[in-house]
């Protein structure tokens, strides 16, 4: 018992308390019971509800604080400063914004509260950068320059009293565990109380709560201030149904990582991505859809279970994926996928970008920067021209909607910064090149599919079959994996579109078509568009895939290789009579992964009423039910693992 | 609901699921399934301390059994099935090793060779599993020799290199158009699918032949490979290709030219004199597959090209597929007769054979070390003091029963729990090559 405790207790960098292991549960059923005790003690006069939910506020906070010194340790000094710091700025800011109180420059004045929010944002991402990105920054230095910087890191330093030797390792930077969400909450916290959207916190401890409320500190949802800091305030509340609809979402949770993430990951996803050249095409595709159903079903998970904790504790957070699988197209696609990051990089990046609206500095900047590295890395320099010309463009083309000559304004604007963004959201992602080649991969999906809803059919299907003729035509000029892999994506695509187009021509003219037709035909639409953007979004997971445990330099290496190697497999090493053998052999991996598309795809009402009839069962047949799931989970757990099983040699 | 309520329940789910604990402990069999519960033990911790403890304290256990040759009965195999708990046990035959012998000695003629290299070719097989796959391995024995002995050029390679090396790239042309190797000259490979093999044994040296002017490929009548070193110590001073007669070649910088018909069994890059290494992975192979190849073609390969050093590393693809000792035994005395036809067949050449690394699979959610590795291992061990070979133990080397854990950890190793990175494999690689250049001195 006493390990047990000390098990519990203490921290160990190699077991944190993650959702799915019993210590978790255990932690959070020892913590809900003093919860209870605050909640319902007659010890505590009834009248003072306020005091009770202060009392409340700050018990959590510290369990969030012991939650995340168990994950992270020391960092929890870091967690603290954040909090600290950012507390007392927008303190600040609202009493500058009050007295208007501006810094005098020349003829300008500066706003006081303008200047504490940009130091604010200074403190939140320059911490964010040192840790995140230090490597990254480092490295890059050293292509561009040749320079031989190592990172060092300055709290080691401090933490040994001024030494570089000691306890703390000065040559390595830990990333603390949870900072790029925690981050982005109090940058959302500070921007919002600029904004006047909310008013600042006046207790430092409630604003604490809010930073590092635990069930989402680690993996979020990131939780903007003015969906979370009112709900401080107010009772507990739970209904019978809300009830049953967070140990739902916590049961789905852990099916989800456990069932679906992490038995598709062991069996097949980390061996083949670990060594694609092992891997047939067919093992290569197979793995890359795998993959992208496994990093939803991670990370969808997580985010479930932390609803359903928080729910318990009469907490609400937000809704983070609505089935981004089933969407239509790029924008669809991160409008379902992640939303409270989509949201949080709409509100405080692109609308201050100007968003549709317009385009300003930092829309040049940006563009300037992105162009100025991408020459620099990759030492082809003639990228500058093509980037040169489409700035000057876009100056020539914003001058020209300004002066009401060209009417497309909100589609270049839109374009430009949510390009934009997705590069920058996929450096948020991961400081390493392929996430910011994923993200801008992301961006170009969207740009080219906004352009294409834009055409008419004769343009779409011109432009298709131009792009399908010159495909082919690479493949067979140089035969190289990747143009046989685009080339045979494009001609997939071009036959759909020939079908819609021929269907378009057909039906233009017919003024009656019932509504059984239009009912199939909307259906058989949908299915292509969902299918074609599940497939775009498949294909940028090739570059969303880094190695955690190598340095920097080598992750970027084997993250290029791996996209690298399994291009080429795919495009290349193809073999369809490998096929059945294969299916056949990773029955169960392939059932899984099949059974884990149709969940996703089953229509939103049935999942819905599903999920109430779960919530609504008897508490006696729902504990039942719990522990059944856990059963089952737990076969998943303890499952063996599919040996190795060559195909292609 | 209130917290108390919540509360309530979460006590209600907490009490049945221990009290399955007590109903349920360790596996319970169903109508041909398993159905798996912990115990109330592993729930609260102390189980897994002990499973911990088992994979730690395994390396300790090996060598000290090493320094005993007389050790007791079971010792690896009794560790092996208590860390697959509730497994049937298994029974693991003794076995005696002479723990005192260093087994370079049987690398003297080997050794012996190396003179030579000064002023003639002195060669060097690695054959292997996709443990060396990409050069992997092999490159690190190639730089240690050719830095002592000289020597240039990666040696051996396929007409069609479907499986990319990490020294020389290549590309394959059909009738002067760019083809995929997988779709180029029809291939057969004595270690693959039925219908890739051939029933004449002819394989050649490097257990795969490719076959020009096949009526099944066409355009496979004149076949040009551009072989591009990757490294500076891939560089070569001379080709050599092994085909049939009727196959006629033409050189010209990185690229060979093939015309006629006939099986082509390899391409090499190489030197006058010095150390060649030839790297020879044959995917998904357990190495019994010698014995299928023409003895004849072998033997002029070896003696015709001074093959002084053999390397055979297999084994490990025996692991996932055969969990009772009485089946790595028959494995085992497979590759012994397989050591024998290759002595057979190369009467002057030494042979080293490397023994798996530890290998991983994930059993009742945790990563264990196959039961069978170090068994394997052992028997290996065991074998090549009687066959008098060299023998390697990467598994020992590694430190053991769950040293392929610590290796993931730091980047050393695949998630698969048995390929190496190539950071590991450089490492594996090197230690193999100093092993070798060690046994020198003594």
């Amino acid at each position: 018992m006493m390990d047990f405790l000390h098990h519990i207790l203490a921290f160990d960098a190699e077991s944190p308390l993650l959702f799915t292991q019993f210590y978790f549960w255990a932690f959070f059923a020892l913590v809900y019971a003093l919860f209870a005790f605050i909640m319902e003690s007659p010890l505590l006069s009834k009248s003072k509800v306020k005091s009770r939910l202060h009392l409340r506020n700050v018990y959590l906070l510290f369990v969030s604080w012991f939650f995340y010194y168990k994950t992270s340790g020391l960092f929890l000094l870091i967690l603290a400063f954040v909090t600290f710091s950012d507390w007392v700025i927008a303190q600040q800011i609202r009493n500058a914004q009050t007295k208007d109180y501006g810094l005098r420059i020349t003829k300008y004045k500066i706003p006081v509260a303008t200047v504490l929010l940009a130091l604010s944002v200074v403190i939140d991402l320059g911490l964010l950068a040192y840790f995140k990105y230090a490597y990254f920054f480092t490295n890059m230095l050293n292509d561009l320059f040749g320079t031989g910087f190592r990172v060092f890191d300055i709290f080691a330093y401090i933490g040994n009293g001024f030494s570089e030797a000691g306890r703390f390792s000065v040559d390595t930077i830990v990333l603390p565990v949870g900072i790029s969400f925690y981050i982005f909450q109090v940058i959302s916290y500070t921007a919002d109380v600029y904004r006047g959207r909310i008013q600042p916190v006046k207790n430092i401890l409630d604003f604490g709560f809010y930073v590092s409320f635990f069930p989402q500190l680690v993996a979020g949802p990131i939780v903007r201030a003015e969906e979370f800091i009112p709900q401080l305030y107010k009772p507990f509340r739970l209904s019978r149904r809300l009830f049953g609809l967070a140990v739902f979402w916590i049961l789905n949770g852990l099916a989800k990582k456990i069932i679906m993430s992490d038995y598709l990951a062991v069996n097949i996803i980390d061996r083949v991505f670990d060594n694609p050249l092992l891997f047939s095409g067919f093992e290569n595709l197979f793995a890359l859809f795998a993959y992208s159903l496994q990093v939803y079903a991670d990370f969808s998970g997580y985010t479930d279970v932390a609803i359903g904790v928080a729910m318990l504790m009469g907490f609400y957070l937000p809704k983070n994926f609505d089935s981004p699988y089933k969407s239509r197209n790029p924008q669809e696609f991160w409008r379902r996928w992640h939303m409270s990051l989509g949201r949080w990089l709409k509100t405080y990046l692109y609308i201050p970008l100007g968003g549709n609206r317009r385009i300003g500095f930092g829309t040049y900047f940006w563009w300037a920067l992105i162009a100025l590295v991408s020459a620099a890395l990759t030492g082809w320099w003639w990228l500058l021209i093509p980037f040169t010309l489409l700035i000057a463009g876009v100056a020539v083309a914003h001058r020209r909607i300004v002066h009401g000559k060209w009417s497309n304004g909100k589609l270049l604007y839109s374009n430009l910064n949510s390009f934009i963004t997705q590069v920058l959201g996929g450096l948020w992602h991961g400081a390493s090149w392929n996430f910011i080649i994923w993200g801008g991969i992301n961006g170009i999906g969207m740009i080219a599919n906004k352009i294409w809803r834009e055409m008419n059919w004769h343009v779409r299907f011109g432009s298709m079959t131009v792009l399908t003729l010159t495909l082919a035509m690479l493949d067979w000029r140089y035969n190289l994996p990747v143009w046989r892999l685009f080339a045979v994506w494009a001609g997939i695509v071009w036959t759909g579109t020939l079908i819609r187009y021929i269907w378009w021509l057909v039906t233009r003219d017919k003024l009656r078509i019932t509504n059984y037709e239009l009912k199939i035909t909307n259906a058989l639409a949908d299915a292509w568009a969902i299918a074609q953007t599940f497939t775009f979004i498949t294909f940028t997971r090739l570059f969303f895939r880094s190695s955690s445990n190598l340095d920097p330099a080598t992750a970027n290496e084997v993250a290029w290789a791996t996209a690298k190697n399994m291009v080429n497999q795919i495009g290349g090493a193809w073999n369809n009579a490998i096929i059945p053998a294969f299916l056949w052999e990773f029955r169960w991996v392939v059932a899984m992964f099949v059974a884990g598309m149709v969940i996703h795809w089953l229509p939103a009402d049935w999942k819905r009423r599903y999920r109430l009839r779960f919530a609504s069962m008897p508490l006696w047949l729902m504990v039942i039910a719990v522990c059944l799931a856990i059963l089952v989970i737990y076969q998943f757990v303890t499952a063996d693992m599919q040996p190795f099983i060559y195909f292609q040699f | 609901m209130r917290p108390n309520q919540v509360l309530l329940f979460i006590i209600a789910v907490m009490v049945c699921l221990g009290a399955l604990c007590m109903v349920l402990p360790g596996r319970v069999a169903w109508r041909g399934h398993e159905l798996r519960w912990p115990t109330l033990a592993e729930v609260t911790g102390t189980e897994a301390e002990t499973s911990e403890t088992s994979e730690t304290s395994e390396v300790s256990e090996v060598s000290e059994e090493s320094e005993n040759p007389e050790g007791s009965e079971g010792t690896e195999g009794t560790k092996g099935a208590d860390s697959v708990p509730a497994q049937e046990p298994v029974v693991i035959p003794k076995i005696q090793i002479d723990s005192t012998l260093d087994s370079r000695i049987y690398l003297r003629a080997f050794y012996a060779s190396l003179p030579e290299a000064a002023e003639r070719v002195v060669r060097v097989l690695h054959y292997g599993d996709s443990q060396i796959e990409e050069d992997r391995m092999t490159l690190q024995i190639r730089e240690h020799l050719q830095a002592r002995f000289g020597g240039t050029g990666v040696g051996l390679m396929p007409l069609a290199q479907t499986i990319p090396s990490r020294t020389v790239r290549q590309e394959l042309y059909m009738n002067r158009r760019k083809v995929n190797p997988y779709h180029g000259p029809q291939r057969y490979l004595s270690y693959a699918s039925r219908e890739m093999q051939r029933a004449d044994g002819k394989y050649g040296v490097m257990s795969q032949m490719a076959l020009m002017a096949d009526s099944l490929v066409p355009g496979s009548e004149e076949i040009t490979a551009v072989c591009i070193p990757q490294t500076a110590s891939a560089h070569y001073t001379r080709w050599q290709v092994f085909a049939d007669s009727s196959v006629h070649y033409t050189f010209s910088g990185d690229t060979v030219r093939l015309q006629g018909r006939g099986a082509v069994y390899g391409l090499s890059q190489e030197c006058e004199q010095g150390i060649i290494v030839d790297n020879i992975p044959l995917r998904g192979c357990l190495g019994l597959v010698f014995t299928k190849t023409d003895s004849a073609q072998l033997a002029d390969f070896y003696s015709g090209q001074n093959v002084r050093l053999i390397i055979m590393q297999f084994g490990g693809n025996a692991i996932p597929f055969n969990e009772k000792p009485g089946t790595i035994q028959a494995i085992v005395t497979g590759l012994r007769e397989q050591v024998q036809y290759i002595k057979a067949c190369a009467p002057d050449a030494s042979i080293l054979f490397i023994g798996p690394s530890d290998m991983l699979r994930q059993t009742e959610g945790e990563w264990q070390t196959y039961p069978m590795v170090p068994y394997m291992d052992r028997l290996l061990q065991k074998m090549a003091q009687e066959e008098e070979i060299a023998y390697f133990s990467l598994f020992r080397w590694m430190g053991g029963a769950g040293s392929m854990a610590r290796w993931q950890a730091t980047g050393l190793a695949g998630s698969d729990g048995v390929h190496f990175y190539r950071s590991g494999a450089r490492k594996a690689g090197n230690a193999v090559a100093e092993w070798i250049m060690e046994g020198m001195m003594d």
